[in-house]
Formats: C-alpha cells, sequence, structure tokens
C-alpha cells in the first residue's frame, strides 16, 4: 500500500523530502533540548565554584544581619541588618537555583575558592573564605549589647561586604554566563553602596572599621 | 485552464521573488508561482532559485544540473497540479496527485517554455551522503541525551550506590512525613539519629566544629535544615579530627561533634542516612557530603544560621529548649 508514494519522481522526491525533513526535526529537537545541558557551567567551573561560596558567604552575612536586627539600637542599622538578611537570603535561593537549573550538586568536588586563581591562598587558617567573621567574633556579636550591637554588626558587615566584593571581581573576568555576571555585579553595586553607609555609620557611632 | 489567481497577470517578476525569496511554502508563493505558467514555474523556479535571476526565460532549455533539477521537481509539482486552485497548494501535497509535469496549464504572456529534463534515476551519492551525516549525527545526539540522562540521576540515587550507606528513608517511611518538636530528651532508634520529632531550636551549622558531644535533639533539627553531621568516637586520634575538621570549617550546611560510644570510630549523618567508616581519608566521606548535604533537607531553603534569640551552640548531652523557659522535661519520646 505504500508503493504509491514512489510511484512518480515527484512523489518519490516528496517522500523522501517528507522523510529528511522529519529526521532533520527528531535531530534538531534531540540537539536543542541537549544544548542547554551542554551550555550550561560545568562541576568546576567558575560561576558553580562562586554560587556555591557564595552562597556560603552570604549565609553568614544573613546570620550576623538577624543577630543584630532585633538588638540593634540605631534604626538606621537595623534597617540596613533587614535588607542585608532578606536580600542575600533571596540571592542565596538565586544561586542555587542555578545550580539546580545546571544539574549541579550544591556541593562541589574541589575545595572552596578553587574555582578562581590562587583561590586557596584566600582562605584564612581556619578555612574562612575572605571577610569572613570568626566564631569569637560570630559569638562577640551573640554576646553584645546596647550600641555595641551597632558598632560591631557594621565593622563585621563592613569587613564582610569587602571580601564578597573582591570574591565578584575575581568572577567577572573568568565568566561569560551573563545571567551570572548580571547578578554578581549588582551584587557589588549595593555592597559597594553599603560599605560607604557602614563607613558613614561607624564614624557616626564613634568607632573605625575593622583593620583587617 | 483558467487563472484564478489574482496575479493572473503572471508578472514575472512577482514570481521570482516569491521564489528568490526561498520560502516556497508560503501563500505568496505558491499563488504567485501558479499564477504564471507552471511551466514557467517550474523550469524558473529551479533557475532563479539557483542563481536569482529572473528575465531570462531562455535559458530555462539547458540542461539542469542534478541539483536544480531536483528542486525543480519539488517546487515544480506543486504549481503544476493545482493551478486552478493555486491558493490551496501552499502545502504544495496536493500537487502530488495528479502526477505533475505532464499538464502544462498554458495561458500566462510569455511563450511556452521548453520543459526541463528531470534526470529521474537515483542519486546514490547523495542519498548514501545524507543517511551517513544523518546517523552520525543521530548518534551524536541520543549519545549526549543518553549521557545526560545518566548524569542526572537523582542525589538519592547517587547516595544509595556509595558502599555501606544505610538508607533509613527507606525503610522508615516515618522519615518522609512532617517531623513534630518536642522539648526535652528523645530517645531515638539510631546511634547517632539520623532524624525523627526533633528540638524546636537546631543546632547551628555553618561549618561548626563543636569540641564536644551536641545534643541530639539539636542536631536532628540542624539534619531537618540538610546538613550534615560528622561525629566521631571520641577515641578517634587527632590527626583524624583534624582531617574530619577540614571539610566542616567555613562551609555552612556542615557541623561536627564527638559521639561519646559510637560503635565506629565515624559515622556520617544526613536525614534518612547513615554511613559509619573507620578512616577519615576514605573517600566515601567526600561522596557521601557532595551527594547528601544541602540535598537532603526536608525543609528546601531553610538556614542553618540563627538569629540572637534562637542561637543554639551549646555542647553537653541535654537538648538546649530556648523556648522553654523551664527546665528541660521529659517527652516521653
Amino acid at each position: 500500500m505504500f508503493s504509491g508514494i514512489f510511484a512518480t519522481p515527484q512523489r518519490r522526491a516528496i517522500t523522501i523530502g517528507a522523510l529528511v525533513a522529519v529526521f532533520a526535526l527528531l535531530i534538531g529537537y534531540g540537539a536543542g533540548w541537549l544544548t542547554p545541558s551542554l551550555r550550561a557551567p560545568g562541576d568546576n567551573s567558575p560561576e558553580a565554584g562562586f554560587a556555591r561560596d557564595m552562597s556560603t558567604h552570604h549565609a553568614q552575612a544573613v546570620t550576623m544581619a538577624m543577630t543584630a536586627y532585633p538588638k540593634a539600637t540605631d534604626p538606621e542599622v537595623r534597617q540596613l541588618a533587614y535588607d542585608i538578611a532578606l536580600t542575600q537570603q533571596g540571592q542565596i535561593g538565586i544561586m542555587q537555583t542555578w545550580l539546580k537549573d545546571w544539574h549541579l550538586e550544591p556541593t562541589g568536588s574541589r575545595p572552596k575558592m578553587a574555582w578562581m586563581p590562587d583561590g586557596a591562598q584566600e582562605l584564612s587558617p581556619d578555612g574562612l573564605m575572605p571577610g569572613m567573621a570568626t566564631d569569637a567574633q560570630l559569638q562577640q556579636l551573640d554576646a553584645a549589647k546596647g550600641k555595641q550591637v551597632d558598632i560591631l554588626f557594621c565593622q563585621l558587615m563592613l569587613r564582610h561586604h569587602l571580601g564578597g566584593i573582591h570574591m565578584i571581581d575575581e568572577l567577572l573576568p573568568l565568566s561569560h554566563n551573563k545571567e551570572v555576571r548580571d547578578l554578581a555585579q549588582t551584587m557589588k553595586n549595593n555592597q559597594q553602596g553599603e560599605v560607604v553607609q557602614f563607613q558613614n555609620l561607624l564614624s557616626q557611632l564613634g568607632a573605625q572599621p575593622l583593620n583587617s | 485552464m483558467s487563472i484564478s489567481s489574482p496575479q493572473a497577470g503572471g508578472n514575472r517578476r512577482q514570481s521570482s521573488k516569491a521564489v528568490a525569496g526561498g520560502k516556497p511554502g508560503t501563500g505568496a508563493s505558491a499563488r504567485s508561482g501558479a499564477s504564471t505558467k507552471a511551466g514557467a514555474a517550474k523550469t524558473g523556479t529551479a533557475k532563479t532559485g539557483a542563481a536569482g535571476k529572473t528575465d531570462a526565460p531562455a535559458e530555462t532549455g539547458t540542461p539542469a544540473k542534478a541539483a536544480a533539477a531536483k528542486s525543480g521537481a519539488k517546487s515544480g509539482a506543486t504549481p503544476a497540479g493545482t493551478g486552478p486552485k493555486a491558493r490551496t497548494a501552499s502545502g504544495g501535497r496536493p500537487g502530488t496527485r495528479t502526477g505533475g509535469s505532464g499538464s502544462r496549464p498554458g495561458g500566462g504572456n510569455r511563450p511556452p517554455i521548453a520543459p526541463v529534463k528531470v534526470n529521474n534515476g537515483r542519486h546514490w551519492g547523495p542519498i548514501i551522503l545524507f543517511t551517513i551525516v544523518g546517523l552520525v549525527a543521530a548518534g551524536i545526539v541520543g549519545f549526549g541525551v543518553y549521557e545526560v540522562q545518566r548524569n542526572n540521576r537523582g542525589w538519592q540515587d547517587k547516595a544509595d550506590s556509595i558502599k555501606g550507606i544505610v538508607d533509613y528513608r527507606k525503610t522508615e517511611k516515618s522519615l518522609l512525613q512532617p517531623a513534630q518538636h518536642a522539648y526535652g530528651k528523645i530517645n531515638y532508634p539510631q546511634s547517632p539519629p539520623v532524624g525523627g520529632v526533633h528540638n524546636p531550636n537546631w543546632e547551628r551549622c555553618q561549618g561548626d566544629v563543636y569540641p564536644d558531644q551536641i545534643p541530639n535533639e539539636n542536631a536532628v533539627h540542624a539534619l531537618e535544615h540538610g546538613s550534615v553531621w560528622i561525629t566521631y568516637n571520641p577515641s578517634l586520634p587527632k590527626d583524624q579530627v583534624d582531617k574530619l575538621a577540614s571539610k566542616v570549617r567555613g562551609n555552612d550546611f556542615m557541623l561536627m561533634s564527638p559521639y561519646p560510644g559510637l560503635d565506629k570510630p565515624i559515622s556520617l549523618q544526613a536525614w534518612g542516612f547513615q554511613l559509619k567508616l573507620d578512616d577519615a581519608s576514605d573517600p566515601r566521606i567526600d561522596q557521601f557530603i557532595r551527594d547528601l548535604r544541602v540535598n537532603a533537607s526536608m525543609e528546601p531553603q531553610a538556614t542553618c544560621g540563627q538569629d540572637s534569640g534562637n542561637y543554639v551552640t551549646k555542647t553537653g548531652p541535654d537538648p538546649t529548649n530556648l523556648g522553654q523557659s523551664a527546665a528541660p522535661t521529659p517527652s516521653g519520646m
């Protein structure tokens, strides 16, 4: 019953053409389905490393901000703490969703900061990323009362932001992923703005930024 | 044969323009193609499609090359068969009914054009070439799809493939139910516990290396939030403890503590999963962390940090009951 479709050169041409078209569509569909996976950042890419490490970096900022928020005395400090906690928690969600979309685990197979050149040297002896507070400093903030909360939070968060900005500056030349670059750039812009706020607040509070 | 198309004048320019546009499937192309003489459309198509020249019908008499003939046959069939109903011809398929080249609707403004000799023989060269290229492409794409699928195995499957791991989620379905909060001491079927009812306050799990035992009840809450809890027998040599600590410090969703009475030197916990080991340099430790950290969370995006009112970093065997000002009371669980 199918012999009719080859009866004439025209029919044959149309049949072959149709088959080729169907085949091409199938290949195209498969390739299209595959392409996002091939184009997505890989397990050892700067983008994946940034998403993982910046999630951890942000998480400590959220913890410090949530600690300071109910206790700080200066309304501007409390507003900043609220803003930082919610903004950075939201950004963690974005970065974790990237990893899911790229079919990568939240945990990398390489050490922290290995995605950036000489990244391992950037870690503190405690294995902390740039700008992160030590356990002792977190305890200090936790135990602080009154105006001391405002000062300590501004000091720790200022240094935390500078560390985060440094990591972003390492990422930007390494990544061509627009989505990642865009978020990183806005993170940097926001944190730079807040750095100025912290500097002003510290001078209002009669305190100095931390030395290191 | 009547020419029903609005472009009955058979404007040559229009015809060739549509064809040159390279969209024979569009209505405009089919209509104008039909409005000229079918013969002209046929040969003209082949010509203009290839050369982009329009006003040289005489050339059509020249021997059609294989490729041109092929495309000519394909596109020529359509207007030829459907000349009277040009408008329906856009798909090109109805044309197959007439068998095409025999009928040449006359009319139009130009003299008839000598038909092109269409080579009806099979062009095995291109057929084989396209088949091979097609199969290779299909193979590459298929292999890629397979690899991606294989890589996308779920984290639970990956964790289950770790040698020696115990997946309590498979045997104790209650671990997959919403877990209740309770104050006071809670008895757990596993040691160390891997999930279940737990204290409302979670032990901080932001890379915390606790020097002493921590309360099960608070640690289980940290597991619920997706952390991996590394426990070790207090007799574990210091260099091994340091090795474990290096996997924890500074890493969100990780915590570690000694566990008195542990039946193995080292035990790793995630919600519903446990892996007991002898050596801190066992590669399965990294595998466990990689597969289960955050992934095993029962509360996606729950945090490991705390605010100042709920900070739990205390050590000791008794649960921290921040929400309950009274002394711990036995809950009976």
